[in-house]
Parts: C-alpha cells; structure tokens; sequence
C-alpha cells in the first residue's frame, strides 16, 4: 500500500502550488476591472428598458383601440420600472461590511435565505404584474376577433395548451426547489444555535 | 483624502500583503477544495484575494487574523459554489458520503477511484462533492486546523466539529483503503 493514503492531511499540504500572481496592483487592477463590468452590465439593462419603453409608448401612441393602448401603457410602466429595479438592484455597490465577515454557517445560511427570498418575490421585483397585464390587453382584443373565426382558436389551443403545462411544471419545481432550501436553512439554524449555546 | 484614511488604506494594504505571503498556499489548496476546473479555480482565487484585500478596510481584531483569512475565504469560495445551482443540487453531507461510500458495490467504488489517476484528485473528488458547511470542515481538517479553531471559522460548537471529523476519517480511511487494494 503506497504511503500517501496514509496521509491525506500530508498529501493535501503538500499538493504543487501554481504560481498565480497576486501583487497589490493586480488586486487594485482586478477590482477596478470587476466594477467596470458590473457597472457595463447594470448599464446595459438600464439602456435595454429604456429603449423598450420607448418603443412601446410609441406603439401606445400609434394605437387607437383602447384595450390594446392600455395594454401598452402597462408594458410601457414595466419597462421604465425594469429600468429603475437595474439601477436600484444591479449598479455595484459597496461591499457590506459584514457580509464576509460572518461565521461560514450564518454567511451560508443568508445566502439561501437570499437566494429564498428571490425567488419568493420575483414577481413583484421583476414587475411582471405590469408585463402580464399589459400583454392582457393587447392580447385580448386579438382573442375577441379570433371568436368569430374558431378556425383561429382551434389552432392556437396547443400553443395554450403547452403553455398552461410549463406554467404548471415552473411553479411545482419552484415549490420544491423553495422546500428544498428551507429544509437547508432549518438544519443551518439548528447547527449554529448548537454551536452558540 | 484625509489622514484617517490614508493610514487605514496603508494598513489594509501592509495587512493583505502579510496574509497574501503566509496564507497563499492554504488559499490555493482551499480553492481547489472548491473548484475542479482550473481557469475557473484561478478566478475564483483571485476573487478571495480580491475580497480579502477589501474586508480588511473593515478588520477591527475582534478575531484572530488567521480565523478573519479562513472566513472570509470560506465564505466567498461558498457564495462561488451557491451560483453553480446543478452543482449544488448534487452535494451532500459527509453523513450521506459515509452512507453512500458504505453502501456502494465495491466494483464501483474501485471503478470510480481507479478514474481518478491522482491520490490528491481522488481526495479532491470527495471534497467537491460535499456541501459547503462540511468541505469547510474537510478543508480545516487537512489543514491541520483543531476543532476549536474550526468551530470558530465556521459557527459550529467545538463538539459537532469533532464528530464530523471522525466521520471525515472514517470515509478517508475508505476511500484510500478501497483505492490502495485496487493501486496494489
């Protein structure tokens, strides 16, 4: 039996290091790079809703039937709000003083919580009230016309049909993958009250 | 920028030059604990520098220097492996490992080892496969860190970390038993 299994703590200290440079100016020069590009990033969505809005308030405009101009001007809000929630949510901060700090199970804990509450309230941060009923509206002029003609409906029933399914399978696996995090966190909270009593 | 300032920006940066030289080689070995693919374990070692380098703005010596290092390197290497959501979906604790290594067919076990051509990739395979919570205790415990010193890094009680570590030898003693019968 070779002697390195004996080991494991010797076989691990003693692994080949590469040689990565790691001077104080490739760390100044790595932060500026990094905030660079969060802030092209947050840019680049401001720039996108901006632009969105634009168009659809120009569509809004060029419209004459009202269910379909409210449902522009919903889209419109939505994509002003998505704007907004970029430069709110996205634009690079700074770091949070104790948001490294902590001990590894409460900074793990957060981040599932994190991760929890995100996708609990995506709806709301993501405005898609707006979008959702926006396109409500401008959907549903078109549904009214196309009841004069069935031909239309019967057409489009698979297109709803698929898509009441991935509706159905998104919320389930949201469902589960938000159990599956709470089951995490509650073990967590149970180690760290362990660990603190 | 005034003389505060200054000062503090000085001592952030003497500090991170003092940790970049003693814990650079604990920091390369913790990033491997984390990260398979080496590009990716490159960034991701220079994301702890990087955040290092910042935290201490913020080091005010409620702890030990060497827990503050551990920590922070911990946490961030975490937050890497919280982003790879498949990945994570996969981990599992050292209780499953045991249970898992324990239940497997011997066959497979010695298959599954005999890929891994390396003693220390196979030890990196186990690794990568835990949860966060329980390759910080892997990481400490190869590291030579005492349970004392774990609980403080990670939050656990001094107890809980020493049951995981005999779990920890346990699935070692295993793992390389399995893998020096198929060697020999």
């Amino acid at each position: 039996m070779p002697d390195e299994f004996h080991d494991a703590k010797k076989l691990w200290q003693d692994q080949p290091m590469e040689a990565i440079p790691m001077s104080l100016d490739e760390i100044r020069r790595k932060a500026h790079k990094l905030l660079r590009r969060a802030q092209w990033a947050a840019l680049l969505w401001i720039v996108i809703g901006l632009a969105l809005s634009v168009a659809f308030a120009h569509t809004f405009l060029q419209d004459h039937g009202l269910l379909p101009r409210i449902g522009w001007g919903f889209l419109t809000l939505w994509s002003l709000y998505g704007a907004c929630h970029a430069y709110k949510w996205i634009w690079p901060g700074n770091l949070a003083e104790d948001g490294t700090l902590r001990t590894s199970v409460d900074s793990y804990r957060s981040e599932l919580e994190r991760q929890r509450d995100y996708a609990l309230h995506i709806w709301r941060r993501s405005g898609l009230t707006f979008c959702f009923l926006g396109l409500a509206f401008v959907v549903l002029p078109l549904i009214v016309k196309a009841l004069a003609t069935p031909k239309l409906l019967v057409n489009a029933v698979p297109f709803f049909v698929l898509l009441f399914i991935w509706f159905i399978a998104f919320f389930f696996q949201r469902k589960r993958g938000r159990q599956r995090l709470q089951r995490e966190i509650d073990e967590l909270k149970a180690l760290a009250s362990e660990g603190q009593s | 920028m005034g003389g505060t300032d200054r000062i503090s920006a000085v001592t952030q940066d003497h500090l991170y030059c003092e940790v970049a030289e003693t814990y650079g080689p604990p920091l390369q070995r913790l990033a491997r604990a984390y990260e398979a693919d080496p590009e990716a374990r490159r960034d991701l070692l220079q994301d702890i520098h990087l955040q290092l380098w910042r935290s201490f703005a913020h080091f005010d010596q409620r702890c030990s220097l060497r827990t503050w290092v551990y920590r922070v390197a911990h946490n961030v290497a975490t937050r890497h492996v919280l982003r790879q959501r498949r990945m994570r979906k996969k981990l599992v604790s050292t209780e499953e490992i045991e249970v898992e290594i324990e239940n497997m067919p011997t066959t497979d076990r010695r298959e599954l080892i005999a890929n891994q051509n390396q003693a220390l990739d196979r030890i990196s395979l186990l690794i990568q496969r835990l949860k966060p919570i329980d390759r910080q205790i892997i990481v400490s415990y190869l590291e030579g860190l005492d349970a004392n010193s774990t609980a403080e890094i990670t939050g656990l009680s001094a107890a809980n970390i020493a049951m995981k570590i005999h779990r920890i030898k346990n699935v070692l003693k295993r793992w390389f038993h399995e893998g020096a019968s198929h060697a020999g």
